[in-house]
């Protein structure tokens, strides 16, 4: 009896071991500011995007997870983070230095190639930029209007002075309600130069690294607000895509857009300028376009499913993958010829990046999946 | 003078007894097999308290079966196989208690298919429009199509695709009538309008959920009457064998069935009923009622051989036995109350039917047999048989006899401390809780369990599941700041060991999110503009909020229900709620069928000590008021105590975790198993009195009431062993671990006793 009742004490023991000794009780708990959990389950959290920074791949998504893994390695580790929302994307100008973006208006940015993060903006600085933003953007347009003598140029004016009172005054009702617009996607130039685009026609620059950013929504023609999606870098232009079809491209490095004749009037999800140099956009229901003439003009390209497609990346040998919702797995060759899988999983893909061994790894709703190669091309020359 | 009046007034007893009988007779007849949940459970464990309080909001969440269509070639998409989804559907749906409105398979216009267009969502039900029975060729692909996109993959349709859900809401209580649902005939009706009908070569059905548990668990407990018949066969066989005497082997037979149905009778009548667990006392009170009778009718015969007609034989036998079986059995009936510390119903009402039936043995077996053997004595062939052996050394006397010579008696004090290491060391290694996959009640191989892993291995979802009850102010559930710690506390207990997955209203809200944006997987987030997060939630599944939207439960899927994950589970939710605290929001443990034998688990744990000390407690005081020695007490308590700790090794070798069914039997076993040390050591005492030494004490104790113990060894283990045999793995256990304790206390106390007599004569000598 005595031996059992002694095992009793052993096993209380180690339960009061397993409780953390030194944690600080959380009273306010705001999602901005608390660090990512440590967590074991982390790959199977849904994650939205993956970046190769050097020789290291690098996912982001729920729950702060920012998710590292070499490449010649299969292990993957949590990156120490100081914020737990859901990041929507992430992108590096170099092996080190690197940015992800996400809900509640955070950016967080790396300079050691993805190890450990800082924020650098989260969503009540940004209402602050916001406020600022439109409200030196309705003084300027009120003294320009007062400075101007013609009529259509004051009409024109007053239209974007009524959208700049409009968006001051959602900044000022944000303010007391908290950070609601998200961060969507993010790119970055070079080490100095970021751009981020979010909901609602948010677009963001930094030019110092990220130290202070500065808002370019009036910049883009978006009356209607509409969701800004994706972001891509091509040999002469930005390209900027998102909801009800806006596509836009810009020659100065995002101070001014043009608007691009759409080719469809749905949403588009992914964004990219391939490695000869042709832009791609896909999203809703299938709706995948090319263009070889930097957004003029665009082919369809039709796949099996048609689900949303929501990023697309080089493949070895000029063609491209796309991934999409239900597991759908899609490859272009450069004759454009296309072939599709569905990964078993059926899950929701969000984005892919390619092995070494030409293998896919793919991110989305079940954390990080992957599946063979199957770019033809790569297969015969093995 | 009690004697006067019992053998005085002779008739007047047989027609009370008589009328008794039969009153209490038709009250045990209305005794019906249940299996209430909430008897099972620690009802003032605050986990229950928290569950009883949501007990309305949660039960949505529960009480379903889910009816798997299978097939065995191909895939579903057969005209066969879809016609036969349908007909499944609609027989359950006219099943009584079966909720219409809300259940769900493919064929149900409630399972839809979905998709985001450019206008915002366009969908439709999964069976296509198109579909024509004469010609279903045409629409198989259109099926499939609508089933993949429905996102039912997992949950109505197997991962394999190789069988479909029919998933059945109940209504606890008819609306109609008012009646709680019966779950028995209910289960009753899946099987034969369900499982009988629609099995053949090529389809098989599979049916998991509580009311299936409930039903086959009552259809396993009534095979246990079945038990009890053989237990009186083989223990009629066994009294023959005995007395070589039809008559009175019949009658302890017929006193001790009549003490079972004054038992039932009594429990009827006191407003309690019969569960899996108390059906064991029946068991117990037969068989303690044949050991007493025995020792009546054995009384009885001697007087008879030495010549004492039928009625002075009675009379004589009860005068010597009244007291010493009085003793017995009010010790049997303290041991039996200690139960009564265990804060769980089934075991009390347990306590208390043992402690009736053994109250009611004292009538029948001490008054009752006496009286009836007066009338029809023992016959001629038995007195012939009992004159023939009363002469004769048996052999078992020889055997037994050696133990208080030194040489055997610390050849069997080695194999004791022998035994007691063997016990101890795998002991430690017993585990609280049940270990077995599935339903623990049942047999891991019974018909349950095996549709139930069926279910397991080709759907995503498990069985075991621990239920967080998340407390508002009303009808701020789904408030920002409540939603976003709940989704905090969601990951964290995802990334809790032994978690496989966590859902609740978070997960809704977030889904909604992707779902309103296009099936955007970027924007599965929560939103702290409250009129985004209230249309995300919009269409939320019933039972993940309350109707005033101030509970939401969180619903976390485990790998197992062993103990040790459910404790990780628990430990883990209290270092949450240490960790964060946040005004208007309590995270509260635990419902599910997880939370809730976490709760019994943590019940048991604490009372499995407790009831030691008091049954020990008890057996000691007992025996140092009729031995007033310590000495004594130890020979007594000693082979107990071995007994109980090498039935806590066999425990966990066997696989049989200290739980709800088992905590009881440790207390039954030493209970009874003390008689035994009783009988044999006042037999010894009687012998020290009259100056015998040890070895001849010994002796005429074993003359005495040797043959007495093992029958009433033999006898106990009978009523209990044939509970081995049930499909319901708890009464399996329990039998096993009772046929070990009874027989293994009889031996104890057989050889220990006097090797304990002997050690201590030993070690007491240079005291004198």
């Amino acid at each position: 009896m005595r031996r059992t009742i002694v095992g009793l004490g052993i096993s209380c023991a180690l339960t009061l071991l397993t409780v953390p000794v030194a944690a600080q009780m959380v009273t306010d708990y705001e999602v901005i500011t608390a660090p990512a959990l440590v967590a074991p389950k982390a790959e199977r959290a849904v994650l939205t995007e993956i970046a190769v920074a050097g020789e290291r791949l690098i996912a982001v998504g729920d729950y702060g997870l920012i998710l590292t893994r070499e490449q010649n390695s299969s292990d993957w580790i949590q990156a120490n983070v100081p914020t737990s929302v859901l990041f929507t994307g992430v992108s590096f100008a170099n092996a080190q230095r690197g940015w992800a973006v996400g809900h509640h208006g955070v950016i967080v940015a790396t300079s050691d190639g993805g190890l450990t993060w800082q924020r650098q903006l989260d969503g009540f600085q940004f209402i602050e930029l916001q406020q600022n933003y439109w409200g030196n953007l309705v003084e300027e347009l009120e003294s320009a209007i007062d400075a101007s003598d013609d009529e259509a140029e004051i009409e024109e004016l007053e239209w974007a002075l009524e959208n700049a009172t409009f968006q001051a005054e959602n900044a000022d009702f944000a303010a007391e309600e908290g950070p609601t617009k998200p961060f969507l996607d993010v790119l970055a130039l070079d080490a100095n130069t970021v751009l981020v685009a979010g909901a609602y026609g948010t677009l963001l620059r930094s030019d110092d690294g990220g130290a202070s950013w500065n808002l370019l929504d009036a910049n883009v023609e978006n009356p209607d607000g509409y969701h800004f999606n994706g972001l891509a870098n091509g040999s002469e232009y930005l390209f900027l895509a998102g909801e009800a079809g806006q596509i836009f491209r810009s020659a100065d490095r995002g101070d001014s857009w043009e608007v691009l004749d759409s080719p469809y009037y749905g949403s588009f999800f992914g964004l990219h300028v391939d490695q000869s140099d042709r832009l791609w956009v896909a999203g809703l229901r299938g709706n995948i376009f090319m263009s070889d003439d930097q957004g003029e003009t665009y082919t369809q390209i039709r796949l099996e499913d048609t689900v949303n497609i929501n990023s697309i990346v080089d493949a070895a040998n000029g063609g491209v993958y796309l991934v999409g919702n239900a597991g759908v797995v899609g490859y272009v060759d450069e004759q454009g010829e296309v072939e599709q899988r569905t990964h078993s999983s059926g899950a929701i893909l969000t984005d892919l990046t390619i092995n070494q061994d030409g293998s896919l790894t793919l991110v989305g709703q079940r954390g990080v999946l992957s599946l063979e190669s199957f770019d033809t091309a790569s297969v015969e020359q093995e | 003078m009690l004697e006067r009046a019992l053998f005085g007034i002779r008739p007047l007893w047989f027609v009370i007894f008589a009328a008794l009988t039969l009153f209490l007779g038709w009250h045990a007849s209305q005794v019906r097999p249940e299996a209430s949940f909430v008897k099972m459970i620690p009802t003032n464990h605050p986990f229950i308290q928290n569950y009883f309080e949501h007990q309305d909001d949660l039960r949505s969440l529960g009480n379903v079966v889910r009816i798997v269509v299978a097939t065995e070639e191909g895939d579903i998409f057969t005209p066969e196989f879809l016609k036969t989804l349908r007909s499944v559907t609609d027989e359950a749906t006219f099943i009584p208690g079966v909720d219409r409105s809300a259940i769900k398979s493919l064929w149900t216009p409630n399972v839809r298919w979905s998709e985001v267009t450019e206008e915002g969502f366009v969908g439709g039900p999964v069976v296509p429009d198109t579909w024509d029975d004469n010609n279903p060729e045409e629409s198989l692909e259109q099926f499939r199509t609508n089933t993949l996109r429905s996102g039912e993959v997992g949950n109505l349709v197997a991962t394999n695709f190789k069988s479909a859900i029919v998933y059945v809401p109940l209504i606890e209580t008819n609306p109609e009538t008012g009646e709680p649902l019966d779950y028995q005939e209910f289960s009753e009706q899946l099987e034969t309008q369900i499982r009988d009908k629609y099995s053949s070569d090529t389809i098989s059905i599979h049916m998991t959920g509580f009311a299936k548990i409930i039903g086959d668990l009552i259809e396993g407990a009534q095979q246990v009457g079945l038990f009890f018949l053989l237990a009186i066969i083989i223990t009629l066989v066994m009294l023959f064998w005995y007395s070589r005497c039809w008559r009175s082997s019949i009658a302890v037979l017929a006193c001790s069935i009549i003490a079972v149905i004054w038992q039932l009778g009594i429990i009827k009548l006191i407003g309690s009923g019969i569960n899996p667990y108390s059906m064991l006392v029946p068991f117990l009170v037969f068989a303690i009622g044949v050991s007493h009778g025995v020792q009546i009718i054995n009384a009885i015969s001697n007087n008879t051989v030495d010549g004492h007609d039928k009625l002075k034989a009675a009379q004589l036998a009860f005068r010597g036995l009244y007291i010493a079986g009085l003793t017995a059995l009010i010790s049997d009936a303290i041991g039996f109350t200690t139960l009564m510390v265990i804060d769980i119903a089934v075991i009390q009402e347990l306590a208390i039917a043992a402690s009736i039936g053994v109250a009611v043995v004292v009538l029948t077996n001490l008054g009752l047999l006496p009286i009836i053997m007066s009338y029809v004595g023992i016959s001629p062939r038995g007195q012939t048989y009992t004159a023939s052996v009363r002469n004769e050394a048996h052999p078992m006397l020889a055997f037994f006899g050696r133990f208080s010579q030194p040489k055997y008696a610390y050849t069997a004090l080695i194999l004791a401390v022998v035994g007691l290491s063997w016990g101890a060391y795998y002991g430690q290694q017993m585990k609280i809780g049940d270990l077995d996959a599935g339903a623990p009640e049942l047999r891991p191989d019974s018909r349950y369990n095996l549709d139930n892993q069926f279910v397991v291995d080709n759907y995503s979802s498990s069985t075991d599941i621990f239920v967080v009850m998340a407390e508002t102010a009303p009808s701020q559930c789904i408030a920002y700041d409540n939603l976003e710690l709940m989704d905090r506390f969601s990951w964290h207990m995802e990334n809790t060991p032994g978690v496989q997955d966590v859902k609740s209203i978070v997960y809704v809200a977030k889904m909604g999110g992707f779902g309103l944006n296009e099936g955007n997987l970027k924007w599965f987030s929560l939103n702290r503009n409250q009129y985004v997060l209230n249309a995300n939630t919009s269409r939320t599944p019933p039972g993940l909020i309350n109707p005033d939207c101030s509970m939401a439960p969180i619903i976390i899927y485990l790998n197992d229900h062993k103990a040790e994950t459910l404790k990780t589970v628990v430990a883990s939710v209290n270092e949450f709620n240490q960790n964060y605290q946040q005004e208007g929001l309590e995270l509260l443990m635990a419902a599910g069928n997880s939370g809730i034998e976490a709760a019994t688990n943590s019940v048991i744990e604490d009372a499995q000590y407790e009831m030691l000390l008091w049954v020990y407690g008890v057996v000691v005081v007992l025996c140092l008021i009729t031995f007033r020695s310590i000495r004594t007490v130890a020979c007594i308590v000693l082979p107990l105590a071995l007994t109980t700790v090498m039935s806590q090794g066999l425990m966990a070798v066997l696989g049989i975790g200290v739980k709800v069914a088992t905590l009881p039997v440790i207390a039954l076993g030493v209970g009874i198993g003390v008689d035994y040390g009783i009988y044999i050591y006042t037999k010894m005492k009687e012998g020290l009195e009259q100056g015998m030494n040890l070895n001849d004490c010994y002796r005429y104790a074993l003359e005495n009431t040797g043959k007495a113990v093992g029958f009433t060894g033999l006898t106990l283990a009978i009523g209990v062993a044939t509970w081995i045999f049930s499909p319901i793995k708890f009464q399996a256990d329990m039998g096993i671990l009772l046929t070990f304790m009874f027989l293994w206390n009889m031996l104890g106390a057989l050889i220990l006793i006097p090797a304990l007599a002997r050690l201590f004569s030993k070690l007491g000598k240079p005291m004198h």
